[in-house]
């Protein structure tokens, strides 16, 4: 509503009422009407301005409404049978058309019912906005609506946009407008939905500006009001067109139109449209959609730098990290917004999952300790512990022990700092726990991952994995399995692939290979019935999407029956893996190991250098392919070796590596060398997981 | 203004549901002998009367509320058992209790099977009325034409599911609350909630805003407009003890969270203490994206943070349904 002080003040500004080339003050009707006559008041209208009785009582209800005394409105268009007048202006059966012959008679006759349809429409839609003022919202309603009834039937053709009478459709446009306000307002929901897809589907001439108000205000109640709406009509429908079948979708293709309506030019730049975009779709979780609405905004709308953190947030969300990354470091170059926190935290947490960047996050992580100061303070601890993680990683990929172990002790320094901030971030407690574990730090680990288990609730799956893995790589295989047990039973069916498959490593590690064939085989009779309860047709991506992987289980098995040297078996198994992924650096790597304990050492060497071209960084491969030259005799020491130390630099706790190298140091006859690495990888053997921690995160 | 709707929530009962609910009136003063005496139509009264909903919210705050044998969490059951669709909104509204003081406690190993059979009754009543459907939005594309605008380019390819998004997974029974489906059951239940938001009272939603900033244990009063550099320490303690409860927030749960807290903000009611309520949740809920440093999550809590920030400047704007005021009112 209208603020009233001004209103005020444009009340007492009216000075004249004119009408047929004649004018009057108004102070003396206004006199006559604070006394209460009405009928005096309307009689000197008429004689001064020679009216009829509607068109006295049409300006005096303005007047009224005007000067803010919308009871009297009321009473003044009260004694307007305002239905009759309506009645009168409809064309009547026999007015067909106008022929080409009676043009110019037909021209005059359009623009008289046209004032005349003003005039009648015009005091029905006072009359409902006086109503409004009263908070009579539904009479007010239902006199709008009677408006556009009118309106419907006065011209049946639509309103002629050549000819109309500007007034006329002024006062259309509004009470377009005005209705779904008032039946939102009363409360009448399903009414103001009817509304707002009758303005905006049906033809009323209205102008750019009012037609994107109402659709922005129709986006919005579609998608805050908690009113369902239903798709629209099917009258309303074209053959071919999208029709929104619920609200979500009606208000992102309206918003959507209002931002091309926006770049089309057609309509200023309103930042609330792009919000409401925005909610809608990160709503959905379509944020590469949202990406392109934003791509698409003109230059000068945004910052640019807000554009490229918008952008980056938007990648990232659907796994576009490089992208993401990419804007990152545009927006947070010294010349942009190097101190951007969230741009800051985004990129460091991108870094922090993968070694070869972690470096570079190590600095951005840097950034967002020295700028979080004042009002930011809060956001401390989340650098402290995103710099532990960039730390973490970079050690992965170090290539000096010194420095290796230095990082490490410093992720743990800044992640225990973070959880001085933090106490209560489960996310943080997780973290401690797989970086204790990763650093055989066992007991440390153990403890972390029961507070996260506890933190939790138990919720995140995550939690019992890292349990269970830490009680297996203390050798406790059998409270390892009790965990297992414990997380199947908090989990669905469809989740329990993994648990499941840690379970048969546990049966494995224990020697209980009939046990853990019975896991297996239940594995398989929950991808069949995955299967059959998603339906057979389904896409790449949603295979993918699978919570139980048929080919990590097949995988498994083959995995099993090469432990018990069944290569029929572990053939069969492969063949079936084979089928759901092609190349696999895993797969490829039970071929190997497949070919070797058959003695088809090409082969297996074969296998061996596919799965490194396949996942260069695979550190089992690289050990069997050093262990192969390990054994060729002493040509094949000095390859042996250089592949061993490189595995070592990917994973330095890797016992097999170790023991390996151990052998090449004694064949070529470092015998101390030799001793120091087997006793690495004895006091590695105890300590070894059934799976490596980093599979969790 | 909410005349018209309570009107419209009073006018209709049959017989039966108006027994149904003085059965329900009863067994609850029964649970609550304090609580007002019913007025002509209980089922309304136990959706509406403040006095009633503070009894029953803080007898569901207390330290031991929520075990298996909680007599209010077995009146809740029941009452939504009833089928009737007035009481089954009556329990709808203390959702935000249930599911707030539930998510807060679930890591203090206490008893909460009270407030699981609640949450599992609207669980499984929203499967029912799904058939177990997930819940989908298929994102249009302006270079097909719809009802609402046309285009040029007439699509050349059929490919409609391009960008198709579900926003709730589909729906299988449980029986039980297992703690890996706890986040998805609650957030089931809150898009129930959600689909029936309409009807409720404005207490029930500031209730659930107060809880939003609980489960995000973040203080967001940094990121609101005003000054806020003169608050005394006294308030801030204050607020320190009063962010304890904070729970995992996945984005399956924080999604209805949103779509709740967008419609206080925004939705057709205006209502000054509930937009303040859920402007101070958003400012919690997005401190607390930044700190799980989820993209999702600090686009949609951003975008309604600034949206609120709008919404205040907007309420400005000139109305453009008003006729324009003229000195010379002419025929």
């Amino acid at each position: 509503m209208v603020d009233s002080g001004d209103q005020e003040g444009e009340h007492t500004s009216v000075r004249e009422l004119c009408a047929n080339g004649a004018c009057m003050k108004t102070t003396e009707v206004e006199a006559k009407l604070d006394e209460g006559n009405i009928q005096e008041a309307e009689s000197s209208l008429r004689e001064g301005l020679s009216l009829n009785f509607e068109e006295a009582r049409a300006l005096l209800g303005r007047l009224e409404y005007q000067r803010g005394n919308v009871e009297g409105a009321l009473r003044v268009f009260d004694g307007i049978d305002l239905q009759a007048a309506i009645q009168r202006l409809q064309p009547s059966v026999s007015e067909k058309p106008p022929s080409k012959k009676g043009r110019s008679r037909s021209d005059t006759q359009i623009s008289v019912s046209q004032h005349a349809a003003s005039l009648v429409l015009e005091a029905i839609y006072l009359k409902a906005k006086s109503l409004q003022k009263l908070g009579r919202l539904t009479d007010a309603a239902n006199e709008c609506k009677s408006v556009l009834d009118a309106v419907e039937r006065i011209f049946q053709q639509g309103i002629p946009d050549v000819q109309v009478d500007n007034r006329l459709q002024e006062t259309v446009s509004q009470a377009v407008e005005l209705l779904p306000e008032l039946w939102t307002q009363a409360g009448c929901y399903q009414d103001a939905i009817s509304a707002y897809r009758r303005a905006l589907l049906s033809q009323w001439n209205l102008d750019n500006d009012c037609c994107a108000r109402i659709q922005k205000r129709f986006a919005v109640f579609l998608l805050h009001g908690g009113v369902d709406a239903g798709p629209p009509s099917l009258a309303s429908q074209v053959d071919g067109s999208y029709v929104p079948k619920n609200n979500l979708e009606e208000a992102i293709l309206l918003l959507m139109i209002l931002m091309r309506k926006y770049h089309l030019g057609k309509i200023k730049w309103d930042p609330a449209v792009m919000e409401h975009l925005m909610f809608a779709l990160s709503l959905c979780s379509q944020t590469s959609v949202l990406a392109k609405q934003l791509e698409e905004v003109m230059p000068g709308v945004f910052l640019r730098f807000d554009r490229w953190n918008a952008l980056a947030l938007c990648y990232s969300a659907v796994g576009q990290d490089d992208t993401a990354l990419n804007l990152l470091r545009k927006s947070l170059h010294k010349h942009e917004r190097p101190d951007d926190l969230m741009a800051l935290l985004l990129a460091a947490k991108i870094c922090s999952e993968d070694c070869h960047l972690a470096a570079e996050g190590v600095g951005y992580a840097q950034r967002v300790i020295r700028n979080v100061q004042g009002k930011d303070e809060h956001l401390k601890g989340v650098g402290l512990r995103i710099l532990g993680l960039c730390l973490g990683k970079q050690a992965k990929v170090c290539s000096s022990d010194y420095e290796r172990s230095r990082l490490q002790s410093e992720a743990l320094k800044c992640l225990d700092g973070a959880i001085v901030f933090e106490h209560n971030n489960p996310d943080l407690i997780f973290d401690l726990g797989v970086q204790y574990a990763e650093q055989r730090n066992l007991t440390a680990a153990m403890r972390y991952a029961k507070q996260f288990i506890d933190a939790t609730g138990g919720s995140l799956l995550k939690g019992w994995r890292l349990l269970a893995l830490v009680l297996s790589a203390q050798q406790r295989f059998a409270e390892a399995e009790v965990v297992t047990d414990a997380a199947l039973d908090e989990t669905t069916k469809w989740e329990q692939g993994p648990i499941l498959r840690l379970k048969a490593k546990l049966k494995i590690a224990q020697s209980l290979h009939t046990d853990a064939i019975e896991t297996f085989r239940y594995l398989l009779a929950l991808v069949q019935a995955q299967r059959k309860s998603f339906g057979p047709l389904r896409s790449l991506s949603q295979i993918e999407d699978d919570k139980v992987n048929e080919f990590e289980v097949w995988h498994g098995l083959a995995n099993l029956y090469s432990s018990l040297s069944h290569w029929k078996d572990v053939e069969i198994c492969l063949g079936k893996a084979r089928e759901l992924k092609k190349y696999s650096a895993e797969m490829l790597h039970t071929e190997g190991v497949m070919y070797e304990g058959r003695g088809q050492i090409q082969e297996a060497l074969h296998a061996y250098l596919n799965a490194l071209l396949v996942e260069p960084s695979n550190v089992t491969c690289k050990i069997l392919v050093g262990a192969l030259f390990a054994k060729m005799g002493p040509k094949g020491l000095p390859v042996a070796r250089s592949l061993l130390s490189d595995a070592l630099r990917l994973e330095p706790t890797n016992r097999k590596a170790w023991y390996y190298l151990g052998v090449v140091h004694r064949d070529d006859g470092r015998v101390a060398d030799a001793a120091d690495c087997f006793q690495a990888a004895s006091m590695l053997e105890e300590s070894d997981p059934v799976e490596s921690f980093s599979s969790i995160v | 203004m909410s005349n018209s709707a309570s009107a419209a929530a009073v006018a209709p009962s049959t017989s039966s549901s108006v027994s149904k609910a003085q059965t329900a009136y009863q067994s609850l003063s029964s649970i609550i002998p304090s609580i007002p005496a019913p007025s002509q139509n209980p089922a309304f009264s136990l959706l509406h009367d403040s006095e009633i909903s503070s009894q029953v919210s803080a007898y569901l705050r207390q330290p031991d509320s929520g075990a298996g044998d909680d007599n209010l969490c077995r009146w809740l059951y029941d009452t939504f058992q009833t089928t009737d669709p007035d009481l089954q909104l009556v329990v709808i509204r203390f959702l935000p209790i249930v599911a707030g003081v539930y998510l807060c406690r679930v890591t203090l190993r206490k008893p909460l099977a009270g407030f699981e059979a609640v949450l599992l009754a609207l669980y499984a009543h929203e499967t029912a009325s799904r058939a177990g459907n997930s819940l989908t939005v298929n994102v249009p594309d302006l270079s097909h034409p719809s009802v609402y605008h046309e285009s040029k380019a007439p699509a050349k390819n059929n490919a409609t599911d391009l960008n198709l998004a579900v926003i709730s997974p589909s729906l299988e029974p449980h029986g039980t609350v297992r703690s890996t489906r706890r986040p998805r059951i609650v957030s089931v239940a809150l898009e129930l909630y959600y689909s029936k938001i309409w009807q409720m009272p404005a207490a029930s939603k500031i209730e659930f805003c107060e809880f939003c900033e609980a489960w995000a244990g973040q203080d967001g009063e940094i990121y609101s407009e005003g000054e806020n550099g003169d608050r005394t320490k006294e308030e801030k303690e204050k607020e320190k003890a009063g962010k304890e409860g904070r729970v995992p927030l996945p984005w399956e749960l924080l999604q209805p969270v949103l779509r709740i807290l967008g419609h206080c903000l925004m939705g057709t009611k205006k209502n000054e203490e509930l937009f303040e309520a859920a402007s101070s949740a958003c400012r919690s809920l997005y401190a607390r994206s930044l700190h799980d440093i989820n993209p999702n999550a600090i686009l949609a809590t951003g975008s309604l943070l600034r949206l609120s920030k709008l919404a205040v400047i907007a309420e400005k704007e000139i109305d453009h349904t008003e006729i324009a005021m003229n000195t010379v009112i002419s025929l």
